[in-house]
């Protein structure tokens, strides 16, 4: 020990030992790398919906819930009336009284009680319709002729993918024919693409139910290009206001349109009708997918008559859009019908009748840059009638068809496409009345377009729902429902895309971190 | 005819006596009788009385005889001597250490003969030692019963003085009086055993119209023995110095006619006070104690006062015209407050205590060098040192490589918030008892915001001039503060300067700035001024612990962890010097317990979430450190994270470092460096294996330290490079290559860091977290929910009124209110409805925003939602309102006494530890010369202080 300490190398030496070690040490215990796994979304029941029937007047409203939550819920049809009082002066929510300090926040019972305090927070809605209590079954109620809008709120077991429809049908006149259209969810933003004020008279119909004024601003693409007014295109609704827009005092000339519905601040919800003339048809524009480098045009029957495709480039590029048409037999671009050229800002057509008409199918459209589409299906006879369907998000999440009838003269059907994956989806009939029937499996090939023809089950002649429920490990599916009463003049018609029910949210992993003030 | 007696009173003065027997016994004038007193002596003092004066000359008396009572018993004994004028019967006091020159009672007799009315008489006194320096040619006081000799400090005699004067009073050593008057005056109060008893008895000899004088030609030399503390004292059990300074108050208070005494009494009150505080400044808390309890003692016993000022009674009033004359003028006492402040201010001088005629200023001292503030001041200076020659160009290599954070709007990322606020808020952060940053929290502020606080005070309250300076300047600052802390330790300049450059571009460095990490940054600066207040604290100084306590409390506020390096290279350090030299055991525990008392509330709550002690102030990013640091990164102080350099840029330090292993002088340093290295690059790897939460702890403290060890290892023997280059040959040729070995890890550290900038995830120009719409629209206690998508998961945090400021990130929401809001979030976030917007409203949230771009499916769930509005929403944020404004928070419950005592309690300890750690005068540790300090001490020894008083 000595020597080593009087050697000139002996403190090198140990030195020398001692990194040796240290790096052993540090190398032994250097853990295995680990894949970082992003936590996952949880799903969680939606707790509160409230959706609007623009014009229900005259119509049948179709209110459903699928069956699952065995909480408390309710889901009260009202008529939209603005408030006596001003909405802030209001002692609306009482916040303070609610702190729900639990942390278990996600689940559902909570936002089921809590949630019933929704409705009157709104304060815009009054003289009650009716109160849905029950999920799982179908409520369907004939409204009056000039009633008010209709507010649907929906709280706990009742709003975890309350879908809600409105159908009318005419047997004359200029509004001859079916015109549906899903009670939707006030939103900041809304797209409706479809003829223009010069080919039918066109009516937005806005509304606000919610406690705050919402700044609605209208934006529309013409054929030729975005619309400027020189008289503006805004408007502000108050709590509990609506409003019937003639698109033509807006801009009298496109022969196609695209219009953007969009809320500087508040919510809207909007819906657009198109009355194309005495014998040529009336329906609603169902709200098209946001703009996007891919979309689907899911639903489209497999009726004859002519199918009209119109996609709209809202940016500030041209584009071309390639159109692929996912069929019965397989998914391929159709000829001559390939693409279509887009100029920037503006809204082109394509005739795919020869292509598509006759059978169903579902198109895929993609571009550089984001785009919007519609499509217009005409049904056959004498007098016309026609249907929309737009764009559609897949129904990854299940989705609800509300209002479903088969009877002697009126049929209705699915029109499901997997256009990238093979997918099952499980379909459940809920009825109006009667037993429940046991839900039975569709597969979809991939690439295929599959239409089922919805057979009303024993003892529900009355009406029916639908819920379609992708199961795991399906690709996308995108689908429509169809809705059809043959007449001795001509096929009436109304589709709509299926939307993605409102049935779970996804409740993002949180984090509480002061870093958040940084990018 | 006179007839004289002379009363020698020993009291363990034997060191002295034999001289003072001799001196006695060899005058000129022969003395009639002599008499020796001796009061209990245990050192043979009584022996030696015997010897001389033989055995029925020496009286014997307890030990606890104070002199005035031996000379009252001596005297009730000793009769009268035939003389033929009463007057003439004389009597000559002298202390066993005091020798009076052979002359000196013939000088005496002759200058009473010359004046009738000269009742008392005293010789000149001379040191004991130094023979030729004036201790005293008879005495005043001041009205506040200061001492004055009206000397200057150890003034040499040379005859300046050499008139016989009237004084206030002279010595009772070699004091010559006449028996007559002694016993009308009854002599020295026996209450006074000890100090003043002179005064007292002169000022009444004065007041009933008798003359004292000082006669210079006779000559008396004087150890002070008592005063100096060369015996100890048994006449009484209190203090020396509170003793002198109370009997001076009280012969004052008696003597004193009674407008003159409430005058007095008043002055002294308020001169106690001032005094008190400057002592307390001057660090002497012992004098200012002594102070206090001197004035109280007699404040408390006006009793006693009262039968003092009675035995006194007869002619003060009339006699006090002939004594006020005599007194120190009463400016005097500013002067010498003037002269006290310009010597404190210079660092040197003491704080005079109540008087004493040696200001005995010390011999400067080198045993607490102030290298870190060396002022020798100027022009060349300035530009002739290597220090800043260095500075400059670690300042040049800073602005290259932080060329892009240093101009522009907001700097933050990494581990820094914005830096928003600024000085005022940094206070109010950390003074308030509730804060309603976020949830609101009624846990303690961390300490570091008050740091910074201080810092951004003195940088015009700019908190952010302040972050930028500390964090951005963390390379030059950490460089001077290297080269500095490297004065006493590294003599060779140019093995400084590499040490400091080296140090300053550790890699440690680089990553400090580049993640935003202040804590480090502060630590990284502060670490070699750590080592060299260390290297003070185990050679015992006091006042470096204090410095070295305070500023490892600063380090610990930022980075906990450098405390528990610090206290086990401190225990090391106390068990292998601690027996070594004194002191060092109470010094060490100065230094590690200074921060454990100012940092006490807040550390409590580190030690019940012992994972904090390895974090940092600021935000805690997974991204800012490397769980899986390689082995060889640890090797080569690398601590991974972002803006490192490649391994191998330390090469050249390690290798030099290695190569000082080879000599044989010097080891002992070079082991202490290398253990130091091994030390830290091993809790470093501990470290760098941990994580708290989902956060991996960053090894940068350890490594810091471990590369100072391995500096101090490498530099200590750099200066035999020069030895080894004289040497020439095969020698100078290694000498080249170390030296190109080791300036290659600077230059090759600063030319990467220019390289690859100093920037990300730190940058100048961050967007202010907080909508200005939403600053507007917000009430006080109303905040913003911000959330930002990160890493699949959506982070949130609240904002008050703003961004947040440095330091709220590290305060604790209470745990039920965070689940709370963690659920609101999560629901509101997912768009499914329900009374998560009501429930964000009763934690005060009025605004939710989005910094953009906005994720979609985050802007729907948000607009679903019928209790918000959205505000706007753009390509760079997005924000919602609530639709019904929150209710705001109910103001927290009333102030927490508790926490504003601690405040108050912090800052006074803070204060006093600033006091104690910062020069100014010291105190001599005067215990270690109390029994038997040889008499012959080493003149570089500072002499007591005390006041001279007669033993």
């Amino acid at each position: 020990m000595k020597g080593l300490i009087e050697n000139r190398f002996g403190l090198l030496a140990l030195v020398l030992v001692a990194l040796a070690a240290l790096y052993g040490v540090a190398y032994a215990s250097r853990p295995a790398p680990v894949v970082h796994k992003p936590p996952q979304a949880v799903r969680a029941p939606v707790g509160s919906v409230t959706t609007v029937c623009p014009a229900p007047g005259g119509g049948r409203v179709s209110v459903v819930t699928p069956p699952g939550a065995q909480t408390p819920g309710a889901a009260t049809v009202a008529e939209i009336q603005p408030p006596t009082a001003k909405p802030e002066a209001q002692p609306t929510a009482k916040p303070e009284a609610q702190p729900t300090g639990k942390p278990d926040g996600k689940k559902d019972d909570k936002s089921g009680k809590a949630g019933g305090s929704e409705v009157q927070s709104d304060g815009t809605t009054g003289k009650p319709v009716a109160t849905v209590r029950q999920p799982g079954v179908l409520w369907q109620q004939e409204i009056t002729p000039g009633s008010e809008p209709l507010a649907i709120a929906a709280t706990g077991s009742m709003a975890a993918g309350l879908e809600t429809a409105q159908t009318a049908r005419e047997k004359s006149g200029s509004q001859r024919g079916l015109a549906a259209v899903r009670c939707v969810e006030p939103g900041a933003n809304a797209w409706f693409v479809g003829p223009g004020p010069a080919a039918a008279d066109v009516t937005l119909y806005v509304t606000n139910v919610d406690a705050a004024p919402a700044d609605v601003e209208i934006m529309i693409y013409s054929g030729e290009g975005p619309v400027l007014s020189d008289r503006g295109n805004g408007l502000v609704l108050q709590p509990g206001q609506h409003r019937a827009v003639k698109l033509r005092d807006l801009a009298p000339s496109p022969l196609v349109m695209a219009v953007e519905v969009s809320t500087a601040s508040g919510r809207v919800a909007a819906a657009v009708k198109a009355v194309l003339g005495e014998g040529k048809g009336v329906d609603w524009l169902p709200i098209a997918a946001e703009p996007s480098t891919r979309v689907v045009v899911p639903g489209i029957p497999g009726t004859a008559g002519l199918r009209e495709l119109y996609v709209t480039a809202p940016g500030e590029q041209d584009t071309v859009v390639q159109v692929k048409a996912v069929l019965k037999d397989g998914s391929y671009a159709l000829k001559n019908k390939e693409s279509v050229d887009v100029p920037a800002g503006s809204t082109a057509t394509l005739d795919m009748s020869t292509g598509i008409g006759g059978q169903p199918a579902a198109l895929v459209l993609s571009s550089d840059v984001p785009i919007v589409a519609g499509l217009k299906i005409t049904g056959t006879g004498t007098s016309q009638d026609v249907a929309f369907t737009a764009g559609a998000p897949s129904i990854d999440l299940g989705s609800v068809v509300a209002d479903a009838r088969a009877s002697r003269k009126q049929t209705s059907g699915l029109v499901l496409s997997a256009p990238f994956a093979a997918a099952t989806v499980k379909i459940q009939f809920l009825p109006k009345e009667g037993p429940v029937p046991a839900p039975f499996d569709v597969q979809i090939p991939a690439a295929r377009t599959k239409e089922i023809t919805l057979k009303a089950p024993p003892g529900s002649k009355a009406g029916f729902s639908v819920a379609v429920q992708p199961q795991p490990g399906s690709g996308p599916v995108y689908g429509g429902r169809v809705l059809t009463e043959a007449t001795p003049q001509g096929l009436f018609i109304t589709t709509q895309p299926l939307a993605l029910a409102r049935t779970w949210a996804l409740v993002p992993p949180t984090k509480d971190s002061p870093s958040a003030v940084l990018p | 005819m006179h007839s004289v007696t002379a009363i020698v009173v020993a009291h363990d003065g034997a060191r002295w006596l034999k001289e003072t027997l001799t001196a006695v016994l060899r005058q000129t004038r022969p003395l009639d009788r002599v008499v020796g007193v001796d009061n209990g002596s245990r050192d043979g003092s009584g022996q030696l009385l015997t010897e001389a004066f033989g055995p029925s000359n020496v009286l014997s008396m307890s030990r606890s005889t104070g002199f005035g009572e031996a000379v009252h018993e001596v005297l009730r004994r000793l009769p009268r001597a035939q003389v033929q004028e009463p007057g003439n019967e004389w009597i000559w006091l002298l202390h066993d250490d005091c020798a009076p020159d052979t002359q000196a009672l013939q000088a005496l007799l002759w200058a009473a003969d010359q004046d009738p009315k000269a009742a008392i008489l005293g010789p000149k006194l001379r040191d004991w030692l130094d023979r030729r320096v004036l201790l005293e040619m008879g005495v005043t006081v001041s009205r506040s019963g200061r001492r004055d000799t009206g000397l200057e400090p150890r003034e040499y005699d040379q005859g300046q003085h050499d008139e016989i004067r009237d004084v206030l009073s002279v010595s009772t050593a070699g004091m010559l009086i006449r028996r007559e008057v002694w016993e009308a005056l009854s002599g020295l109060d026996p209450e006074l055993p000890l100090f003043r008893d002179d005064l007292d008895l002169c000022w009444r000899a004065r007041a009933a119209g008798h003359r004292v004088l000082n006669v210079p030609d006779a000559v008396a030399w004087h150890a002070e023995a008592s005063a100096r503390r060369r015996r100890r004292i048994s006449a009484s059990n209190e203090h020396p110095r509170r003793l002198d300074r109370h009997n001076g108050l009280l012969v004052i208070m008696a003597n004193l006619p009674f407008w003159a005494l409430l005058r007095s009494i008043a002055r002294n009150i308020s001169g106690s006070l001032v005094r008190t505080v400057l002592f307390l400044l001057a660090k002497q808390p012992a004098n200012a104690l002594d102070e206090v309890a001197a004035l109280s003692s007699i404040l408390v016993h006006p009793r006693r006062l009262r039968r003092f000022r009675k035995a006194r009674k007869q002619d003060r009033k009339q006699g006090y015209a002939a004594v006020e004359r005599l007194l120190t003028p009463p400016g005097a006492a500013f002067r010498r407050l003037a002269d006290m402040v310009q010597s404190f201010v210079a660092g040197e001088g003491p704080v005079d205590s109540a008087g004493r005629h040696h200001a005995a200023t010390g011999e400067p001292s080198q045993e607490d060098g102030d290298e870190l503030l060396t002022d020798s001041g100027g022009f060349q200076w300035v530009f002739g040192n290597p220090g800043v020659a260095l500075c400059l160009i670690l300042v040049a290599i800073t602005v290259a490589a932080e060329r892009s954070l240093l101009f522009g709007g907001l700097l933050g990322g990494g581990a820094l918030v914005p830096v928003t606020g600024g000085a005022s808020d940094l206070w109010r952060l950390y003074t308030e008892n509730h804060h309603t940053a976020g949830l609101g929290s009624d846990t303690w502020a961390p300490p570091y915001v008050a740091v910074l606080a201080a810092l951004s005070t003195v940088f015009f309250g700019k908190t952010w001039l302040a972050v930028s300076v500390l964090l951005l300047g963390c390379v030059p600052l950490a460089g001077l503060s290297a080269y500095a802390a490297t004065k006493t330790m590294i003599a060779y300049t140019p093995a400084r300067v590499w040490l400091a450059a080296t140090y300053a571009l550790l890699p440690v460095a680089t990553g400090v700035i580049a993640s935003g990490r202040l804590g480090t940054a502060i630590v990284f600066v502060l670490l070699p001024v750590y080592a060299a207040l260390a290297t003070r604290v185990v050679a015992g100084s006091r006042r470096a612990a204090w410095g070295f306590g305070l500023l490892l409390a600063v380090g610990t506020a930022f980075a906990p962890l450098v405390y528990v390096l610090v206290a086990i290279l401190g225990g090391l350090a106390a068990v292998s010097f601690g027996g070594v030299r004194r002191g060092v055991g109470l010094s060490l525990a100065i230094g590690l317990g200074t921060p454990l008392v100012l940092l006490f509330p807040w550390l409590i709550e580190i030690v019940r979430d012992p994972g904090r002690i390895v974090l940092e102030a600021g935000l805690r990013d997974a991204a800012l450190a490397d769980p899986r640091l390689g082995a060889d990164s640890l090797l080569m102080l690398s601590p991974g994270g972002p803006g490192v350099p490649p391994v191998w840029v330390t090469a050249g330090l390690v290798a030099v470092a290695l190569a000082a292993l080879l000599l044989r002088r010097h080891q002992m340093v070079v082991a202490i460096g290398w253990g130091a290295m091994l030390f830290g690059v091993l809790v470093a790897t501990v470290v760098s294996r941990l994580s708290v939460g989902d956060v991996p702890a960053w090894p940068g403290v350890p490594l810091a330290l471990a590369a100072t060890g391995l500096l101090v290892a490498a530099a200590h023997p750099a200066h035999r490079i020069a030895e080894f280059r004289a040497a020439g040959g095969l020698r100078r040729a290694g000498a080249l290559l170390i030296v190109v070995v080791a300036f290659a890890t600077p230059l090759a550290a600063a030319s990467m860091w220019i390289k690859s900038g100093a920037e990300d995830p730190l940058r100048r120009g961050v967007r202010d977290p907080m909508p200005v719409l939403a600053a507007v629209g917000s009430a006080k206690g109303q905040s913003t929910l911000l959330m930002r998508p990160k890493e699949g998961r959506l982070t949130y945090t609240l904002l008050s009124g703003g961004a947040p400021l440095i330091g709220e990130s590290d305060l604790k929401p209470a745990e039920s209110a965070r689940l709370g809001l963690e659920s609101a979030v999560a629901g509101l976030a997912s768009g499914r409805g329900g009374t998560y917007a009501a429930t964000l409203a009763s934690y005060g949230v009025q605004f939710v925003t989005v910094p953009g771009p906005v994720d979609p499916a985050l802007q729907r769930a948000l607009d679903s939602d019928p209790a918000l509005v959205r505000v706007s929403l753009s390509e760079t944020t997005g924000l919602w309102r609530m639709a019904t404004p929150a209710p705001v928070p109910p103001p927290p419950a009333g102030a927490d006494s508790r926490h504003r005592i601690w405040l108050w309690a912090q800052a006074a300890l803070v204060g006093l530890v600033l006091i104690l750690a910062s020069p100014g005068a010291r105190t001599d540790d005067l215990d270690e010369q109390y029994a038997d300090a040889p008499a012959e001490e080493p003149r570089g020894r500072r002499r007591a202080r005390e006041d001279r008083v007669p033993a």
